[in-house]
């Protein structure tokens, strides 16, 4: 059975992108959030194996959803979708609990390395 | 052995290692499902004790032991981290940090039998309730609890060339290892990942019963990580943002500071003779001296600099036991503190800091039934920032409370004639100078106004005297700001340059209030003395002419005055004519014979021409 997939990002144009890598390389995008607030929400619906997370979303911020996320499941497999010059809030997000992160423009190749290794 | 020159030593580390557990302990109530923070306590306490039963400090060792039994049953999650263990968790290092403080003076305090025995309770009753299983725990935990930990390693890591985001890999890397155990002395700190300097090494110590091949599989599962070995980092000592420390006591610094002073003036007077002299080799060896001599002034002026987290720091605390006593709830943040200041200009700077931060907690946080009637959230928010403006550091404190009613203290200013009538709003500038006032509202807490005046001409003198500036900014409703600039070093300042008789002089901007021209129609007397009447304020006069060449003051023209202020007294400087300001270096002064007592100091231009520096303590 493929993994399931919550893809998180205030973009539309960025969840479109996120969700063709990973639907292209099997993985079953479950569903899509597109502030902190529903991340968490579809998180504790969707139990998904695997949340990609962008980190500047309204209502509620990447890190702030990990945070709550990983209150109450510390083995949440988080992946943070960063831009350059985000460094330390990448830095909080892990410290927050998240498991790998991507640096945008995305490399398909990239994306698909880290979520192995989150997954892994 | 005699350990007891070892006693500084363990007393300035015990204080680090205490003050980590005060900002351990707040981050950790913050997030009580946190794990992270357990681990770091448990280590310093575990430190403490050892340091303290070698040096032969009972109570210290004792009161260490039972903290650390109870923080080993949280680590072991036999006990729940409740908010009454938090209390009682800080209550430990509180009462550590006296016995700690008292054992090094030679009256370490007689045992706190109840806090001996709340920790026991709350480590043994709350395990019993849980048992634990069989495996878990050896009958004495503390003691061979590192041990227990499995090895220690030295873990050193290297991330490959070209990764993308190095810090953030790092800080993967490093809580992919967190997850196997305990991770200390990491180096550089996280919070140098960030920076340009950061080259993706870095090293750190982990207590983990894993085998080696299973740290290396975790650590690699970070990704982008181009080797690891167990081994001690040779290279500490050159590789950049990595650097061996050793501790200096401060007056050693000063006197090096000073002998370095003394360098100058011998330099220059050695450049003096150099240029009156027709031999090449003279002025050769002069110049390389001059250069090697600010070379070393720089070096020393860098060993002084401590990031002023070593002040910030125990501020959160404080805040957070403010808040409890005040029935408030703040959140309290510190920004930048790895910004660096000279270490006696940090040193000083701490108490008005604390003088601020009280009155925000205080008067400038409402209640939070208040904040949520206003709209506000329930909980108020104090930032202490610190940022590198140029040759000063700007401390900025913001809250988000109430602000300062403008209305109000103009009123008050005005019933009190502090400020003329005519003036109908505040300007920020204006409002501090009420503030300043030397028991402004202390007394009667006016209505209204949220009390700031309280010990605000306190801050301000003592930022003054450090040639700092401050300032405030305050919305009604929405909070205030206060900025206190103080000079990177006190080598460093800015002056107003003036000159009188034909020579400038530096005249330090933190003591000018004001400037204004000398009006032979203003001049009036007081006490048979000149004086200067600015604004309904009678303000004594010093002709600098006069001062420094005894030169009978001419018929008096319309002349620039600089207004000097310190604390509540002034004295009005006439000059020849202003010329502008410029950031100076104070060179150590070496005074020869016959110098009066109001030249604090000499400089150097920037053309290169020198200049006196006037102390203004001795004009006013």
């Amino acid at each position: 059975m493929s993994h399931t997939v919550l893809v998180c990002d205030d973009a539309i144009f960025m969840r479109t992108m996120i969700s063709d890598i990973l639907t292209q390389a099997g993985f079953e995008v479950v569903g899509e959030a597109e502030s902190g607030v529903q991340a968490v929400d579809k998180y504790r619906q969707l139990k998904p194996d695997l949340v990609t997370m962008d980190i500047v979303m309204p209502d509620m911020g990447g890190i702030e959803a990990v945070r709550e996320i990983c209150k109450t499941d510390p083995d949440a497999k988080i992946l943070m979708c960063s831009a350059m010059g985000q460094q330390a809030l990448v830095v909080e997000a892990i410290q927050a609990g998240a498991k790998d992160f991507v640096v945008k423009p995305f490399q398909p190749s990239r994306v698909l390395e880290a979520v192995q290794r989150v997954l892994g | 052995m005699d350990v007891s020159r070892y006693a500084a030593l363990f007393l300035a580390e015990s204080r680090e290692h205490l003050s980590a557990c005060n900002q351990l302990l707040l981050e950790w109530e913050r997030e009580p499902s946190a794990t992270r923070q357990v681990g770091g306590l448990f280590r310093a306490i575990h430190t403490i004790k050892g340091m303290g039963a070698t040096m032969g400090y009972a109570g210290v060792a004792d009161l260490a032991h039972r903290l650390e039994n109870l923080l080993d049953a949280l680590r072991q999650r036999t006990v729940p981290p409740a908010p009454a263990v938090f209390q009682l968790l800080f209550r430990s290092v509180d009462a550590l940090t006296t016995s700690v403080e008292g054992a090094v003076v030679g009256a370490e305090p007689p045992a706190d039998e109840r806090l001996a025995a709340d920790l026991d309770a709350a480590a043994a009753g709350i395990a019993s309730a849980a048992p634990r299983s069989p495996d878990a725990s050896p009958a004495v935990p503390g003691d061979t609890r590192l041990a227990e930990d499995g090895q220690v390693r030295p873990v050193q890591v290297a991330l490959r060339r070209g990764a993308v985001m190095r810090g953030a890999r790092a800080a993967l890397v490093v809580a992919r290892a967190e997850s196997l155990g305990v991770v200390s002395a990491l180096r550089p700190p996280v919070t140098q990942f960030d920076s340009q300097d950061f080259d993706g090494r870095f090293s750190f110590r982990l207590a983990s019963a894993a085998s080696d091949e299973q740290i290396l599989v975790a650590l690699r599962s970070a990704g982008d990580v181009e080797s690891v070995r167990y081994e001690e980092d040779p290279a500490d000592a050159q590789s950049p943002g990595q650097s061996r420390q050793i501790r200096v006591d401060l007056g050693r610094l000063d006197a090096l500071m000073k002998q370095v002073g003394e360098l100058v003036v011998a330099k220059n007077r050695l450049g003096v003779l150099a240029s009156g002299s027709s031999d090449p080799a003279l002025s050769e060896v002069s110049d390389r001296i001059a250069r090697l001599v600010s070379e070393m002034q720089a070096e020393v002026i860098a060993a002084r600099m401590t990031p002023v987290g070593e002040v910030l720091e125990r501020f959160p605390r404080l805040v957070r036991d403010l808040s409890l006593e005040l029935g408030k709830r703040i959140r309290f943040d510190v920004e930048g503190d790895e910004i660096e200041l000279d270490r006696s200009i940090l040193d000083e700077i701490g108490q008005p800091l604390l003088h601020l931060i009280r009155n925000a907690a205080d008067h400038g946080i409402e209640r939070p039934e208040q904040r949520a009637a206003a709209g506000k959230s329930e909980e108020g928010r104090i930032l202490l920032s610190a940022s590198r403006e140029r040759n000063y550091v700007a401390l900025r404190l913001s809250d988000d409370g109430r602000g300062i009613d403008r209305e109000a203290v103009l009123a008050k200013a005005r019933r009190e004639g502090l400020i003329d009538g005519s003036a109908d709003a505040l300007s920020d500038d204006l409002l501090l100078r009420v503030l300043a006032r030397p028991g402004f509202s202390t007394a009667e807490a006016v209505s209204g106004v949220s009390g700031r005046g309280v010990g605000v001409d306190v801050v301000v003198t003592r930022v003054r005297a450090l040639g700092g500036t401050i300032e405030v900014r305050s919305d009604l409703g929405r909070g205030t700001t206060f900025t206190i600039r103080v000079p990177l070093t006190l080598a460093i300042v800015r002056a107003l340059l003036a000159s009188a008789g034909g020579e400038r002089y530096a005249v330090p901007l933190a003591y000018v209030a004001e400037t204004v021209e000398f009006d032979p129609r203003s001049v009036t007397a007081v006490r048979d003395r000149e004086a200067l009447l600015v604004r309904e304020r009678v303000i004594p006069t010093v002709h600098l002419r006069e001062l420094v060449r005894n030169q009978p003051r001419p018929a008096p023209p319309r002349a620039p005055t600089v207004i000097l202020e310190i604390g509540d007294r002034r004295v009005a400087l006439v000059v020849d004519a202003l010329m502008g300001q410029q950031d100076i270096v104070v060179e150590p002064f070496d005074a020869p014979r016959g110098m009066p007592p109001f030249v604090g100091g000499a400089t150097i231009l920037a053309d290169g021409s020198p200049a006196l520096i006037l102390d203004a303590a001795a004009l006013v």
